[in-house]
């Protein structure tokens, strides 16, 4: 329960919200926070383990960036009224786990770990845009635009885990398999609950 | 939400019948509508109305008709009319059928609800709860121009469950039975619903901009001091309930320490961790040393 008021602040940040197809934006922001809010922790434990080797700059650098994008997101849920998925305090420990977990397996682990989850969450993004495409464009312009960014960010991200040998990982190709099929459960389950 | 039970196709024609006998209204309603009453299972228009949005208790509302209104406001118009004979025959289909009498509407259209006066109270609940939103809309609006001062958390909150809560208070009578009805379980979705809405818009227009965790906890909270407060109004004879608001009071101070008390225990424990990781290091250099040496 917020206290004293510290973390309150009047609510001045309003879109309109009639007009929006509700069901359809609040799967897709609930989904998208919960989606980097685990990113964020996957970075989390990959820099526990490996911030002090020569790819903890690299990992610190799209870990920043994943920072931004859930505060961006941690907005928009304000914004539309969106109520965050239950199941965060779960993927704060298993983002953490999976992070912390790739990284033991070595820098290149770590990479493959990266890889893995970008390219499922570009997709995702990517299948988002279609939706709002198909929807409507224009009334949702700024959403798309800023979906488009982020897909862009995490492209770059899985482009970053290849130049770093992903592929050279230990059983990369199980690992990837494991870890895509993981992701797709937690979109799965972070749409609807 | 439609209620289950009583078949659409059944509702339908009884409201086309209704819309012929409003329509033709002039003389008084004695025999015409029996008749037509009888003679509609033959008689029956065989173009319906359009379908508009299912009567839906989360405060949509129903369309604008050319020039003839649809059947989601006639309802709507009806179970506002009965609203005025709950204190006489409680939350039931008379309250219904004296309310359709004052529109010039047969009593019939009674048989358009569900008989345990479900809908009569989702409708009222739905009209608080918008009444309550367009409350705090204007606050807020006062606020942003100036005119008012913010609230405090606890304040803003007492005084939001007290606004929704005095509008029960014509109803006092017989809310215990809307309360049992609620709970029904063909009920619990629409009024399970409508509380978690009305909840949600406290704490938007409190401020709430959390998007972890809390956000479960502070409305679950919230939704509890709203529910322990309702059951003890029920029962209390203070004179203008001022021992309700004095619960109130209590439970939403309760509410606050419990949040500080939260916030006490993380910081401690915060700091017991990094003690605990100094003395590791600590221990560890101590080690390295020796064994250096």
């Amino acid at each position: 329960v917020p206290t004293g008021g510290a973390s309150l602040r009047p609510c001045s940040t309003r879109v309109t919200l009639e007009g929006v197809n509700r069901p359809v934006i609040d799967r897709i922001i609930r989904v998208d926070h919960a989606g980097e809010y685990g990113a964020n922790r996957i970075y989390a434990g990959q820099m526990a383990v490996l911030g002090r080797s020569s790819v903890g700059p690299l990992i610190q650098q799209m870990w920043d960036q994943e920072k931004d994008h859930l505060k961006k997101f941690n907005e928009l849920m304000v914004a539309y009224r969106v109520r965050p998925t239950v199941l965060l305090p779960f993927w704060n420990v298993a983002g953490f786990v999976l992070g912390a977990g790739s990284a033991l397996l070595g820098k290149k682990g770590a990479m493959a770990c990266t890889v893995a989850v970008e390219e499922s969450i570009s997709d995702h993004y990517n299948s988002q845009i279609r939706t709002l495409m198909e929807e409507d464009p224009e009334k949702y312009k700024e959403l798309l635009q800023i979906i488009k960014q982020f897909r862009d960010d995490e492209r770059e991200h899985h482009d970053i885990g290849l130049e770093h040998d992903a592929e050279a990982a230990p059983a990369y190709s199980v690992l990837k398999t494991a870890i895509q099929l993981g992701c797709k459960a937690a979109i799965f389950l972070s749409e609807r609950i | 939400v439609r209620c289950q039970f009583s078949p659409p196709q059944r509702a339908l024609q009884a409201s086309a019948v209704l819309r012929r006998v409003s329509d033709e209204h002039k003389e008084p309603l004695a025999s015409s509508p029996q008749q037509q009453f009888d003679s509609h299972p033959t008689d029956h228009q065989p173009e319906q109305e359009p379908q508009g949005p299912r009567p839906s208790y989360t405060g949509q509302g129903g369309q604008e008709s050319e020039d003839y209104e649809s059947e989601e406001q006639l309802q709507h118009r009806i179970l506002t009319a009965a609203l005025e004979f709950v204190p006489e025959h409680g939350w039931t289909a008379e309250a219904i059928a004296e309310g359709a009498k004052t529109l010039g509407l047969s009593v019939a259209a009674a048989g358009m609800f569900h008989s345990d006066g479900s809908e009569l109270i989702l409708h009222f609940v739905s009209q608080c709860n918008t009444k309550l939103s367009e409350l705090l809309e204007q606050e807020q609006k006062q606020v942003q121009l100036g005119e008012a001062e913010k609230k405090p958390t606890d304040q803003f909150l007492r005084d939001a469950v007290e606004a929704r809560l005095r509008m029960l208070i014509p109803y006092i009578e017989k809310w215990p039975q809307a309360l049992s009805i609620l709970l029904l379980p063909h009920n619990i979705p629409s009024s399970l619903n409508l509380l978690t809405s009305m909840i949600d818009d406290i704490w938007h227009y409190a401020g709430d901009q959390s998007t972890d965790f809390n956000w479960y906890t502070c409305r679950a909270v919230l939704t509890g001091i709203y529910n322990t407060t309702e059951l003890v109004m029920m029962q209390d004879s203070s004179p203008d309930f001022e021992e309700t608001w004095r619960f109130l009071e209590n439970r939403v101070a309760d509410a606050m320490n419990m949040g500080n008390t939260a916030n006490q225990v993380q910081s401690t424990g915060e700091a017991v961790v990094q003690g605990l990781m100094g003395a590791a290091v600590t221990v560890s250099n101590a080690e390295t040393s020796r064994t250096v040496r």
